[in-house]
């Protein structure tokens, strides 16, 4: 818009930067010091593709449940849509063909929608109401898949590589985050959103129908899950599992908690989890390169869900400036 | 200046605090504090009132400046402690009771030391030196009570007492003389308790000096013995009440610094007969609190809801925002008939806005004034096509009105928690200029802030009027009637009156 005001005060700006994403610098880091302890190995091909596969799971993972978040709400039935998704997908595909992988948006915008309603209607923390949901789910998939994870034949372009060593689900999932972060950043339901989360009374009283903005912003998580899922469930083996994996739960709001999105909501979003994934990714595989046990590593990953909430619950009393 | 007997306990020179290279928060401000007076310190909302009181009880170091201790010179404290030994404490505004302890836990909070014996803490010795603290300053309450049983002047009262022990604690004297910073200890009390609080704080002044920090010019002429004005962080007015000849108007003139605003009641009301109803109330009722309520409201017509508390006049005007339901008659709004109890929103459909001086509910504090603005104004400031924010718009209008309203802050984008009372209000009422309803309900519009910003804000709710949008206010401050209303309901036990030109209204207040 101003160019060359905008160019006299770069530095100043990164600076700023920094200051509003201090997850920035915890990402710098980490990344400096695996580099350092595990130069060999932590900057190999095969590490830093693996990372970004980390990246993609947890950042469609994480999507929608940050939007969520910024309106002070939870949810966690992210991992149903995607199990029960997955295990509709492997009982539809041979009767209708490509066409079943549509269900999976279906089922997470229809989830999203009912948990909206629930929630806003009758009441409902939502945290207990998705959480109660995603065990119905996982019970609903493994009754539907007769006890065995399901292994889904074909879609093998989700996964088809177009770049060496870049997965094709990142390609994929680009645009799906922007979208994302341009709904929360640059249209009124974003604004709507942040409002309700940083005050809801206060919204209420400004002519925002706050009921109405609740079920949309989790029909808009059900949906970016419902299409995530979509390239997540080939991403992750083209099967549909049975088995929970609270790692699949905990992780992304570890990501998201990390990004910068206080669990009070009222700020942050998907452009923060963007870097709260990015940073959680590089930690994860960096953890994984050291010599500690996967069960230390699960200790270490508890740790930071832990000092991440405290962070930003430090920096939504004390600072409480960035809006965005 | 007057020069009084004996020696300041406290006395300050010129204190310079510039905050962040830029602002100058004070400069060069002196004062001077001797025993057994209340000095009133007044200014507007960020005239540097809070400032100089951080200086003095240690939160701020000053950037220049001397103290003298009962003329001794001293450091300036680093911490309310080092203020405590310098004889002086603080009362805060709110927030500085904890409402679950008892009087006697309260009183003593974080002064335990000499009462740990062996087996813990003396409760009994606590209790008794609790006892003789209530009684000397005349607190009608008992030790044991819980602090959120008392009434809240009764509350204001245990604090002072507190503040006064702390200093008694650090110097470990029973005897000495203290000063206390009052910061706005009325604002929250009804009027009865205003007038009780007031009455013990000056029976106090025997053993106790004041710094008395406060809106309410009343108080000002009815118990300070001495005035300091501060505005923009310099000393403007200092004035002896006992001697000078001031009144509440020079003295408001000198807080603002310029001439005030004169509202001619009536002026408008002609027109307005002729003009269009756009709300009418017929018949309204709702049990126990107003009944058979009848009125008109015409356009570019302000009318207020007068009653005493108990009228019926804040539920009713809760009604007519929609957050609060009628049991009976019909209530029709640009002459459609208006649904009983309706979100805000739909209400805001139908042309009505409500507000109320509660920033409390109305602000989202945490986010910056642009954003406030730009929250009730949404469609103003998003493309026509593509549905985008537009940034640069919403800072436009936030400029437009930070400059109407005289919001005082560095840029549009600063978080409104960071703000005055007063800017916090003007905020509010800003919001509302942009987007103009056609009908604006307020309830307390100027409730607790300066009188330099509720000049602001009468002007931009006359302007408001003047663009032809219909108004109903309801407050606790006769004059925000006088200024702002062109005819009132009377109203009584939630009932209506008489309806009047706004010009009997000082009349009915007089008799």
């Amino acid at each position: 818009m101003n160019g060359p005001a905008k160019q006299k005060s770069s530095f100043k700006n990164a600076v700023q930067a920094v200051k509003n994403y201090p997850v920035v610098l915890i990402f710098l880091g980490l990344l400096a010091i695996f580099s350092v302890l595990y130069s060999q190995q932590f900057l190999s091909p095969i590490n830093l593709t693996a990372t970004l596969r980390q990246f993609v799971t947890l950042m469609l993972f994480a999507l929608g449940p940050s939007i969520v978040m910024v309106l002070g709400s939870m949810d966690l039935s992210f991992i149903g849509i995607w199990m029960l998704g997955s295990i509709l997908l492997w009982l539809l595909s041979p009767i209708i063909g490509p066409v079943a992988l549509l269900v999976i948006p279906i089922l997470g915008v229809a989830t999203g929608f009912i948990v909206g309603v629930i929630h806003t209607k009758g009441r409902i923390p939502s945290f207990i109401l998705t959480l109660s949901l995603l065990i119905t789910y996982w019970g609903l998939t493994v009754v539907l898949a007769g006890g065995y994870p399901r292994s889904i034949p074909g879609y093998g372009f989700i996964t088809a590589r177009l770049v060496p060593r870049v997965p094709t689900p990142f390609f994929l999932s680009i645009p799906i985050v922007l979208v994302a972060v341009f709904i929360s950043l640059r249209t009124r339901l974003g604004v709507y959103f942040s409002a309700i989360g940083s005050n809801e009374e206060g919204a209420r009283l400004a002519g925002i129908d706050v009921d109405k903005y609740k079920i949309l912003a989790f029909t808009i998580s059900g949906a970016f899950t419902g299409v995530g899922s979509v390239i997540l469930f080939k991403h992750l083996g083209g099967s549909a599992a049975v088995e929970f994996n609270l790692n699949n739960v905990v992780r992304p709001l570890v990501a998201i908690i990390l990004g910068g999105t206080p669990l009070v909501g009222g700020s942050g979003g998907p452009h923060r989890t963007i870097l709260g994934v990015l940073t959680f990714a590089v930690l994860y595989r960096g953890l994984h390169l050291s010599p500690l046990r996967p069960e230390l590593i699960d200790l270490v990953v508890g740790l930071v869900l832990i000092v991440s909430i405290i962070l930003s619950s430090r920096g939504t009393r004390m600072r409480g400036v960035d809006v965005t | 200046m007057n020069e009084r007997a004996g020696t300041p306990i406290l006395n300050v020179r010129s204190v310079s605090k510039t905050f962040g290279g830029v602002v100058r928060a004070l400069d060069d401000v002196s004062l001077e504090v001797y025993p057994n007076e209340i000095v009133g310190v007044v200014g507007e909302n960020g005239a540097g009132k809070t400032t100089l009181m951080k200086i003095l009880v240690g939160v701020y170091p000053p950037d220049q400046g001397e103290w003298a201790y009962r003329g001794v010179k001293v450091p300036f404290p680093k911490n309310p402690k080092e203020a405590a030994r310098k004889g002086i404490s603080i009362v805060y505004q709110e927030k500085g009771v904890v409402p679950s302890l008892r009087v006697h836990q309260f009183l003593f909070l974080g002064n335990e030391d000499r009462y740990v014996g062996r087996t813990g803490l003396q409760t009994d010795r606590i209790k008794a030196h609790a006892r003789e603290i209530l009684k000397e300053l005349h607190v009608q309450c008992d030790v044991d009570d819980f602090m959120h049983e008392l009434p809240l002047s009764t509350q204001k009262m245990v604090e002072i007492a507190k503040a006064i022990l702390s200093v008694r604690v650090e110097q470990d004297d029973e005897n000495t003389q203290s000063v206390i910073i009052l910061d706005e200890p009325t604002a929250p009390l009804t009027i009865e308790e205003r007038k009780e609080l007031l009455d013990e704080i000056s029976g106090m002044k025997e053993n106790t000096s004041f710094i008395f920090v406060t809106h309410i010019m009343q108080e000002v002429m009815e118990c300070m013995d001495r005035v300091v004005v501060l505005r923009d962080g310099k000393l403007v007015g200092h004035y002896d009440m006992a001697t000078d000849q001031v009144t509440e108007e020079d003295l408001t003139r000198v807080i603002v610094g310029k001439e005030i605003l004169e509202h001619q009641p009536g002026a408008v009301s002609a027109t307005a007969r002729n003009a269009g109803v756009v709300l009418e109330a017929e018949g309204l009722a709702k049990k126990g609190s107003y009944y058979d309520i009848s009125f008109e409201l015409h356009r570019g017509e302000c009318l207020g809801l007068f009653g005493p508390a108990g009228s019926g006049k804040s539920e009713l005007i809760r009604t007519l925002a929609g957050l609060d339901g009628f049991d009976r008659g019909t209530l029709s709004i640009m002459g459609k008939e208006a649904k009983n109890r309706e979100p805000a929103h739909i209400r805001l459909s139908r042309g009505v806005g409500y507000f109320s001086g509660d920033t409390g509910n109305e602000l989202l504090h945490d986010w910056s004034i642009a954003k406030n603005i730009s929250i009730l104004n949404i469609a103003k400031v998003i493309g026509k096509i593509f549905r985008i924010i537009r940034f640069n718009a919403e800072k436009r209008m936030a400029e437009r009105i930070v400059e109407r309203l005289r919001i005082r802050a560095p840029n549009v984008s600063t978080p409104v928690s960071a703000l005055s009372g007063g800017s916090k209000q003007k905020v509010t009422v800003g919001k509302w200029f942009e987007r103009s309803p056609q009908i604006l309900l307020l309830e307390d519009p100027t409730i607790g802030i300066d009188v330099g910003s509720r000049q602001d804000i009468f002007a931009t709710i006359l302007d408001m009027k003047g663009r032809g949008i219909s108004m109903i206010l309801v407050s606790d401050d006769s004059r925000e009637y006088s200024t702002l209303c062109d005819s009132i309901v009377l109203m009584r036990q939630g009932k209506v009156q008489e309806i009047i030109s706004a010009e009997r209204l000082k009349e009915v207040v007089e008799a």
